[in-house]
């Protein structure tokens, strides 16, 4: 217990449930089969909104960060209202110079801070040992102290976040939206000739993966009470994209596992943090040649399905064929 | 003073234009965008610095050192990052984040060789300036001109004219048609990456020279603007990318002349995003979805 209160640990954690969130936003947008490169772009834009509206205008922090995604999914329409008409290279390049361009803009603007960046953000940890002091706690309970309270109600409502959209998202595969979704992904045209209006779909799509994004960001910011443009250029958006890339982007458990391995993994190889980069670049390039599903693969959870429940399957049952994405 | 800023826009804009040259090409041929086209553009520049440097080379066969080293690194991503997944179906964003694998690999590759720090050409072309009718142009901007306009040419009558170039075009048109009718489309293939690999190091090398500072980032920042002018000028399309880096280095140059400098880097994307409302499909882009790989 004294081992997992290390607030190492608890940070780890943080971090890797909000690479986490960050993995179902990418994964949104790819279950109709569009890449989106601008989540990085999103998720600045909600961490700076939520931070902004913390600390100049004292809103409080349960309704700035929604509000915070909120604003990445508006400015999503921007980009994605002329872009989801095109074809989806378009939207990977348009996406990705539209992080740039926040990027260079809050660089150059005065309430942002340019590139000194926020700092001394309303931290949630702090708050939340605060209600937790002010509930007659303040001494902790069994040893625990109160800053510790703090971190795992952190850690609690991180993980209710996530669990509430991990539990949207499988809902959402099995929903009418999600199969306009995965007929979108398997063939545009095929879909829209059968009365699946394909930009509403791909427009909402890419608005989820906004928000989600944004929300991420807004809980990055209340979480590291320090947000600057760096945080957010083309490194964090293509470690966003390796998330997907690596875990899959079939199923949702894909980005969840690409991110928890790719937030554990650079801690456990400290050794190798120099040519971190350069092993997430070769990493891309494998799984694009050897196994472009990723780990997690629709198949892969059948068969493991079918080796854990072990009930003899009739054959082809299951042989839905889906092309396999990025 | 206008006319000043014009002709420093065209000597930049030349350079973008170089750059998105490279773009096109890969993308005419393999219909892929290839993402790590600025860090090749990149290791160019620092090998025509290194030639240059270390080894007291004219600034012409550094140049030439720095293409031959594009081409060099073209052909290797061709092999590892691209053929294999043209040998299976995989759908048309795979190659995208391939190359973006190698982009952040080359990246930190030459952080590791070359160090983060800027460094600069020896200014012996920078100090020479030369006055015509009022206008100042400097050697290196004369021969930045030079060079990326004889290239550009060169390219373009290489593609309309030699046989080579016929069968890149007829690639580019359709990969099944132009294999039937007898063209190697896997070499021609290669060689379409080698030489837009070759513009991009050449590029660099004129770049590096026209802002005297290499260092590893400058592939990304690059980079991006390469592919604004690929977008502005419409996927594939050469003259669209020849226009299109003129017009963005024109629109760069006065954007910096006339206020907003620090909005520089942001001038790029914007353009991209005004044109994805007015004619997304670029400026001399045809409506047209090209289809197959």
């Amino acid at each position: 217990m004294e081992f997992l209160l290390n607030p190492y640990y608890m940070q780890l954690i943080t971090f890797i449930i909000i690479n986490a969130i960050l993995g179902i936003s990418i994964y949104l947008t790819l279950s109709t089969g569009q890449l989106s490169l601008g989540n990085a772009g999103f998720m600045s834009v909600g961490a700076y909104t939520s931070a902004l509206l913390t600390l100049k205008a004292g809103v409080p922090l349960y309704a700035a960060v929604p509000l915070g995604g909120a604003a990445a999914c508006l400015l999503a329409a921007i980009i994605g209202i002329p872009t989801t008409r095109l074809r989806g290279i378009y939207l990977a390049i348009a996406t990705l110079g539209f992080g740039e361009v926040v990027r260079v803009i809050i660089l150059n603007l005065k309430i942002t801070n340019g590139a000194l960046g926020l700092s001394s953000i309303p931290s949630m940890g702090v708050m939340l040992s605060k209600g937790i002091a002010a509930f007659g706690l303040a001494g902790g309970i069994g040893g625990i102290s109160v800053r510790q309270l703090g971190s795992i109600a952190v850690i609690l409502i991180l993980a209710l976040i996530l669990g509430f959209l991990i539990f949207f998202a499988l809902r959402l595969s099995s929903s009418r939206l999600g199969r306009a979704f995965a007929a979108i992904k398997a063939d545009e045209h095929a879909a829209e000739v059968s009365g699946i209006d394909t930009r509403y779909y791909k427009l909402l799509a890419f608005f989820m993966g906004a928000f989600v994004a944004g929300i991420a960001g807004g809980l990055a910011a209340h979480i590291t009470f320090y947000i600057g443009p760096k945080d957010f250029a083309y490194h964090r958006a293509v470690e966003i994209l390796l998330f997907a890339v690596l875990g899959g982007s079939d199923v949702v458990w894909g980005p969840i596992l690409g991110a928890v391995l790719l937030t554990v993994l650079p801690e456990v190889l400290r050794f190798a943090t120099e040519y971190r980069e350069m092993i997430y670049g070769a990493i891309l390039v494998l799984m694009m040649a050897f196994r472009p599903q990723g780990l997690i693969s629709e198949s892969t959870l059948a068969l493991w399905r079918t080796k854990l429940t072990r009930q003899p399957k009739i054959a082809g049952q299951d042989k839905v064929t889906r092309r396999t994405t990025p | 003073m206008f006319l000043q800023q014009l002709i420093n826009g065209i000597t930049l804009g030349s350079t973008y234009a170089l750059i998105a040259l490279g773009y096109t090409l890969i993308f005419g041929v393999l219909n892929i965008v290839n993402m790590a086209h600025g860090e090749i553009f990149m290791f160019g520049a620092f090998i025509g610095l290194i030639l240059a440097t270390k080894f007291n080379m004219s600034i012409f066969s550094a140049l030439l050192g720095a293409m031959v080293a594009g081409a060099v690194l073209g052909y290797l991503m061709e092999r590892l990052a691209l053929r294999p997944l043209r040998r299976r179906k995989v759908s048309e964003l795979a190659p995208l984040i391939s190359t973006i694998g190698v982009s952040i690999f080359l990246e930190s590759l030459a952080l590791r060789l070359f160090g983060p720090q800027a460094q600069s050409f020896p200014s012996i072309y920078a100090a020479q300036l030369f006055e015509v009718g009022g206008l100042k142009i400097s050697a290196v901007q004369i021969i930045i001109l030079a060079i990326s306009f004889g290239l550009m040419v060169a390219l373009r009558f290489w593609l309309a004219k030699t046989r080579l170039g016929k069968s890149i075009r007829a690639t580019a048109e359709n990969i099944e048609t132009a294999n039937l009718l007898g063209v190697d489309t896997q070499k021609v293939i290669v060689l379409t990456v080698m030489l837009a690999s070759a513009l991009g190091g050449g590029a660099g090398v004129l770049v590096g020279l026209a802002f005297n500072a290499i260092e590893p980032t400058m592939g990304i920042t690059m980079g991006f603007k390469g592919l604004a002018v690929l977008i502005l000028g419409g996927l594939g399309n050469i003259t669209g990318a020849m226009v299109g880096g003129l017009l963005l280095g024109i629109a760069e140059i006065f954007s910096v002349a006339y206020g907003v400098s620090s909005y520089r880097d942001a001038v790029a994307f914007g353009f991209i995003i005004l044109l994805l409302f007015l004619r997304p499909q670029g400026i001399f882009g045809s409506k047209e979805q090209q289809g197959g790989r």
